[in-house]
């Protein structure tokens, strides 16, 4: 897949490649990798930083969210030139930790970081960094923790249904040759020399503007435009839109800029639903964009959605931004007491996800995630439904959950021997495959409810 | 010290929820409405804090400074420091004495206090700052104010600044009540039931789940607290499931249970694809009183019983 596409690419350059390629007798299928004679190759060469890989897709370069469950959801990682937008949740507690891990990741790897935020000085952001787990004897400590949470049923093999077992699990613990993504401890701080060796810059808005600026109708504002020209400068004084050639070692700017859209920020859509500067936020998104494609960045922004009032708004910051994932928690609402939610935080609802050089965007199969915070860790899971009781959910529950639960109905209905251990992945393979074929007979009976 | 120590020595179950709502500092937003007035609990905070011998600066915008002092003895009267945007709210007499920026000015003079001691401010009210003032200037100016103290590397350590703000949420739509509730480290929401007034407090500690309560609680006329067990039981049990746990097997016309007989059965039954040493041993060895297996063939009349092979005329 990934050679056809590079001689896709080639041959797309139109006529140069194929004369090179003519006059040097070689193919135009290249192999990809360090060239070992020092001749001037004229196949795509990629940029080697460090944190970064080639998606398997369509070698689009990708950098880790610094969760690696995230990074399997969004196919692989975050593309280096996007935005990732992330919903708050409505008490603000879990989408500063993604936040965070964003940060933390671009520490790790050493990329160069640039923080804005209205709320926080950036230097407190960054003491309050999770710390990483490098070494092996951390993995001990993790694999206690999940063992410890592991319910008994999901120990049970499959007598008939074995070779589903094969399938790759979520991965919760980590992966000690692993380059890209890293795990966290979330109850430890990033230790002071990571952070002092670290190369970043910070944006405090309080202290970059005065506040008897005058805002002028239809413009950005005040806030915006000074945020966007601190990002520019750093993208240009740093060469990370390759302006300064003398640069050997190329790296990637993670900027992480934090609440966007609140009345901190100078910004009105939270309090009116027709205020005056309506457009600034979707203006700022888009000259960010721009500002992001053009150079060797990726970009995390977290925004508190739920206090925009006019959702056309909503729609629109989704339309410009590229991932958007929208954070659920269930403090204060009244799934805090389902008891199908009793193992979880919250849900993650991903809501976008950008096709990137590609007619399909990387989707993967599971729909129902919900997330759990726990002492050390930050995990996101599919939902499990468990067992028969849980039937008496499916009649009040949400259309959304269809597919497990046709998968339990099917199970408690029709054929019980073939009811397998529900275990985090499994159920929602099988039930969506085992739904393809029966869907036509079933729909009928569901969709009565 | 002694009047405030006479204060902390009081019973403690009374003091618990002013205490409570002044310790954390930041933004307390006091919700109330027509039917439930919050002005009295203000009032109370600050005579609280007032005891406690924090210094207590008031932006008086809608009621007169007399009437805000209606209740109070002398020396809280004399500990308070009044601005009094009440009676000249746009500054036309042009005296010297009020705040050169107006309510806005002095919230925002305020930011830049170096006074170690802890302040409180109370805004009486935010509702009124909030009718006048676009609402992000005033989201600004409220968090300048009540985070001045969250700098840790600070080289001159600023007191806990509590601000108390009385908003009536009846004025306002859901998007200023919800950004304010947002910015607020503590939301107190005033209500009740027959008579009886409560306050449902939610506490936003950073980093933190926030923790709600809900305080039945009456105020006397010298603005002290008094805390109240609350009207006559009408207990939510969320403890209950909505749904009453039926048994969905119960009206089934096929039947889901195995019995202890029949689960042995199921587990001891070998599937067809299950490759065990039974298996493979009948296999590997074929026992010789074991029939070999035999094709039964009984010819149809269309079947087509040539003997002869149709491959010898083939030359192999």
């Amino acid at each position: 897949m990934a050679a056809v596409a590079t001689c896709d690419s080639v041959a797309g350059s139109t006529g140069s490649a194929v004369a090179t390629a003519s006059k040097r007798n070689v193919t135009s299928f290249q192999k990809r990798g360090p060239r070992a004679s020092g001749t001037n190759d004229s196949g795509p060469r990629l940029v080697s930083i460090a944190g970064t890989r080639p998606s398997v897709r369509n070698g689009q370069l990708l950098v880790s969210t610094g969760l690696p469950a995230l990074d399997q959801l969004l196919g692989g990682g975050l593309a280096v030139g996007t935005v990732l937008l992330i919903e708050e949740d409505k008490y603000n507690i879990y989408s500063p930790l993604l936040f965070k891990y964003f940060l933390a990741e671009g520490i790790v790897n050493g990329h160069t970081l640039l923080v804005a935020s209205a709320k926080e000085d950036p230097a407190n952001i960054l003491q309050e960094l999770p710390a990483p787990l490098l070494d092996d004897k951390c993995k001990k400590e993790f694999d206690e923790d999940v063992y410890n949470h592991k319910t008994p049923e999901s120990n049970i093999k499959m007598k008939i249904a074995w070779r589903y077992q094969l399938l790759p699990k979520m991965e919760i613990g980590p992966v000690s040759s692993s380059r890209f993504g890293h795990y966290y401890d979330a109850s430890k701080r990033m230790p002071q020399e990571l952070i002092e060796a670290s190369n970043w810059h910070g944006f405090f808005l309080p202290e970059k503007i005065s506040s008897t600026l005058k805002v002028e109708p239809c413009s950005l504002t005040p806030g915006y435009t000074k945020l966007l020209q601190f990002i520019q400068n750093i993208i240009y004084e740093e060469g990370f839109d390759g302006s300064n050639p003398q640069k050997k070692q190329r790296n990637i700017l993670r900027i992480g800029i934090q609440n966007l859209g609140s009345p901190l920020w100078g910004d009105d859509i939270c309090c009116a639903e027709n205020g005056g500067n309506s457009h600034s936020l979707t203006k700022f998104l888009y000259v960010l964009r721009g500002l992001l494609r053009t150079s060797l960045s990726a970009c995390i922004i977290t925004m508190p959605t739920h206090l925009i009032q006019n959702k056309a708004i909503i729609a629109r910051v989704t339309n410009l931004s590229d991932i958007v994932v929208g954070l659920e928690s269930f403090i204060g609402s009244e799934r805090e007491t389902n008891p199908l939610y009793k193992d979880y935080h919250g849900l993650i609802h991903i809501r976008q996800i950008p096709r990137l050089n590609n007619l399909i965007c990387d989707e993967s199969d599971v729909k129902d995630l919900a997330f759990k915070l726990k002492r050390k860790l930050f995990t996101i899971e599919a939902e499990v439904q468990k067992g028969v009781s849980t039937a008496t959910f499916l009649l009040d529950g949400p259309r959304k959950k269809l597919f497990p639960c046709l998968f339990q109905l099917l199970g408690v209905a029709c054929i019980p021997w073939l009811m397998a251990s529900s275990s985090v992945f499994k159920v929602s393979n099988i039930g969506e495959s085992l739904c393809y074929q029966l869907s036509g007979f079933f729909s009928a009976y569901l969709f009565h409810f | 010290m002694t009047p405030s120590e006479g204060a902390r020595a009081g019973t403690g179950r009374e003091l618990e929820m002013l205490d409570s709502l002044l310790a954390l500092g930041g933004l307390v937003l006091l919700r109330d409405s027509v039917e439930w007035e919050g002005r009295s609990l203000l009032k109370a905070l600050v005579k609280k804090s007032a005891l406690c011998g924090e210094q207590v600066h008031i932006l008086g915008c809608e009621v007169s400074e007399e009437e805000f002092r209606e209740g109070f003895d002398s020396d809280i009267n004399n500990r308070l420091v009044y601005h009094d945007f009440f009676r000249d709210p746009l500054n036309w007499s042009k005296t010297e004495e009020a705040f050169p920026g107006g309510p806005l000015g002095a919230l925002r003079a305020m930011c830049k206090r170096t006074d170690p001691a802890p302040v409180t401010i109370a805004l009486d009210s935010l509702s009124w700052l909030l009718l006048r003032l676009p609402c992000t200037t005033l989201c600004q100016a409220l968090h300048a104010v009540s985070h001045q103290d969250s700098c840790p590397g600070d080289s001159s350590p600023v007191g806990k600044v509590s601000v108390l703000g009385l908003l009536h949420e009846e004025l306002h739509g859901p998007g200023p009540v919800g950004v304010l509730s947002s910015l607020a480290q503590t939301e107190v929401t005033l209500g009740g039931t027959m008579g009886h007034a409560s306050a449902h407090i939610l506490c936003r500690r950073p980093r933190q789940r926030p923790t709600d309560q809900t305080q039945w609680f009456s105020i006397l006329p010298d603005f002290s607290l008094d805390l109240q067990q609350g009207p006559s039981v009408e207990s939510q049990p969320y403890s209950d499931p909505h749904i009453p746990l039926v048994d969905p097997t119960t009206h089934l016309t096929f039947n889901l249970h195995l019995s202890k007989k029949e689960r042995e059965a199921r587990d001891s039954l070998t599937l067809p694809f299950q490759f065990s040493s039974e298996k493979q041993q009948a296999l590997l060895r074929p026992r010789p009183d074991q029939a070999t297996s035999h094709i039964f063939y009984e010819p149809d009349a269309y079947d087509d019983l040539d003997q002869e092979d149709p491959d010898d005329d083939l030359d192999i």
